[in-house]
């Protein structure tokens, strides 16, 4: 627990965070604004926070706002930091982090496809990675409707039940 | 040597589920690759926001075919720490038991599956053949071989059955008996020792740059690095184990972790049935009425386990209704399976790229969530 109050002090100390809240002993979650959030990331990676577990967004429709979730984890106190910053709906665009985790390049193209949330900076986000030919919303908005979109791409046929043709059996 | 464009999966021996890479080879080596998931795309985040709580028990060990356990667990422990849930003790080492066997099954998989991309085809057989061994008890504790639903919310679905615990230990007694037959066929053999010596090598900055855990990531940067050592949960804290950690990661070295990781499973499930209490309850009540009607309160959390090949978490958001807001995946081998095949698997050749998969513990259906 002593590792967890330094880090949050020295967090609070050198950034302005909009909201800090502890879920659990070993897990932290900061609110900064999209201006900050790429000295933040610099900054735990350099103390030790070396690994990005997950990026993700959530999104929050009433708000109008997308979430987005940077997961780093610090092998050595076990402590993970989930950093969040929220973007406009109608104007998701961000910058990539790929210049401080690697890593995130794929997790950046997921979040667009998934999302819709563009991100600067890495030209290969913009490629589409599991939906093929996807011509909808992004799917994991929440104002994409999956049962509509099925009716509509996959119209009901009727029932047809002699579908496999009669075969004569010749003795 | 003109470039020749090679598809490796979905449908290939070598290749992990319905997953493909796309290869540009020269002669037998790669000159470039990228993956293409998409082929098992079946939406679980999204079909999870909208299901109940209790409803998407019977979704999520679908994510990870090999080992569904680690995905029932941090779902019951991402529920708990919202709903501020006390797990019952006797539930605690139930589900140490249950995680254990799924790591033992999913490395019998992995070693006897070993034997497909360096042509051993002995070990397949002998791999599946103990695991179903392992799935025989699960189907007594759970009534299901592979997808158990057994880890929930507030503990275990119901109690061990009568003298399950000596059967158990009966099983690991084979097992054990079983690790030297295994070492002497595969971590013996000419065959393996050539293709994965100094092959498929993982360093250290690349452990880091691409996110790699579990054990590609001990096996480079010579560190105990284990969700279980590093953030205990259930009762891991309990128990003694070590695991194995070095320097240098070679595909040789990663399959013999694998191996060794194994004597420590059946030390832990030795020590956990030793040392769990005999009765008690095992799960915990959540709330009162229908589980269709149950809520959880408001709030963000990210829970994580060490599955057998890393780390794997849950990122959970609830808005204090019957449904999920949003469950992010964090699958074990996304990092190797994506960025991985694209960057390093460029240099090798053509018929080490399934090592790469292979010693990587890639599972396609985790990334294609």
């Amino acid at each position: 627990m002593n590792s967890m109050n330094k880090l949050v002090e020295e967090l609070k100390g050198r950034f302005t965070l909009l909201e800090v809240l502890l879920p659990d002993q070993q897990q932290l979650i900061v609110d900064i604004d999209q201006m900050h959030l790429h000295a933040l990331l610099s900054h735990l990676k350099a103390t030790g926070f070396r690994q990005l577990s997950l990026l993700t967004a959530v999104d929050w429709i009433e708000e109008n706002t997308f979430q987005l979730v940077y997961i780093v984890f610090n092998w050595d106190t076990g402590i993970h930091v989930l950093v969040r910053t929220k973007l406009p709906r109608d104007k998701a665009v961000f910058r990539t982090i790929t210049g401080i985790y690697p890593g995130a390049q794929y997790y950046e193209r997921d979040v667009h496809e998934f999302f819709g949330v563009a991100f600067e900076g890495n030209v290969m986000s913009f490629k589409p990675l599991f939906l093929e030919l996807w011509d909808e919303l992004p799917p994991m908005r929440k104002d994409f409707d999956p049962e509509a979109y099925s009716r509509e791409k996959f119209p009901e046929r009727p029932y047809v039940p002699q579908f496999v043709p009669k075969v004569e059996v010749v003795e | 040597m003109k470039e020749v464009k090679l598809f490796l999966g979905p449908q290939h021996p070598g290749m992990h589920g319905n997953y493909s890479a796309h290869m540009y080879v020269e002669g037998d080596m790669i000159n470039k690759s990228y993956a293409l998931p998409g082929m098992l795309h079946r939406g679980f985040e999204k079909l999870m926001e909208r299901r109940h709580w209790m409803g998407n028990l019977a979704l999520i060990p679908r994510i990870c075919v090999i080992e569904p356990d680690p995905n029932e667990m941090v779902y019951a422990m991402s529920i708990e720490k919202l709903a501020g849930i006390e797990v019952p003790e006797r539930a605690h080492w139930i589900r140490m038991i249950i995680l254990e066997l799924a790591r033992l099954a999913a490395n019998l998989m992995a070693i006897g599956g070993i034997g497909a991309p360096v042509g051993l085809y002995t070990s397949v057989y002998w791999g599946v053949a103990d695991r179903d061994l392992v799935l025989d008890i699960f189907e007594k504790i759970t009534g299901a071989r592979v997808y158990h639903m057994y880890i929930v919310p507030g503990g275990v679905r119901k109690d061990l059955p009568e003298g399950i615990e000596e059967e158990i230990l009966g099983l690991l007694d084979y097992i054990e008996a079983r690790l030297p037959e295994f070492y002497d066929l595969v971590m013996r053999s000419p065959i393996f020792q050539t293709r994965t010596r100094d092959n498929i090598l993982l360093p250290e900055e690349v452990v880091w740059e691409l996110g790699v855990t579990g054990i590609g990531m001990r096996s480079a940067v010579n560190k105990e690095y284990d969700i279980r050592k590093v953030k205990p949960y259930a009762r891991y804290d309990q128990v003694a184990f070590s695991l194995p950690y070095g320097p240098y990661s070679d595909a040789f070295t990663r399959v013999d972790f694998k191996y060794v990781e194994m004597a420590q499973s059946i030390s832990i499930i030795r020590q956990s049935i030793e040392k769990m209490p005999k009765e008690g309850p095992v799960r915990a009540r959540i709330a009162t009425g229908s589980a269709l009607r149950w809520r959880v309160p408001p709030g963000m959390v990210y829970s994580c386990v060490e599955s057998a090949r890393g780390e794997y978490g849950y990122l959970v958001v609830s808005d204090g209704r019957e449904m999920p807001y949003r469950i992010a995946v964090r699958g074990s081998s996304y990092p190797q399976g994506l960025l991985g095949v694209e960057k390093y698997l460029p240099g090798h050749r053509i018929d080490d790229a399934s090592l790469w998969m292979d010693t990587m513990g890639v599972c396609a259906p985790e990334i294609d969530r």
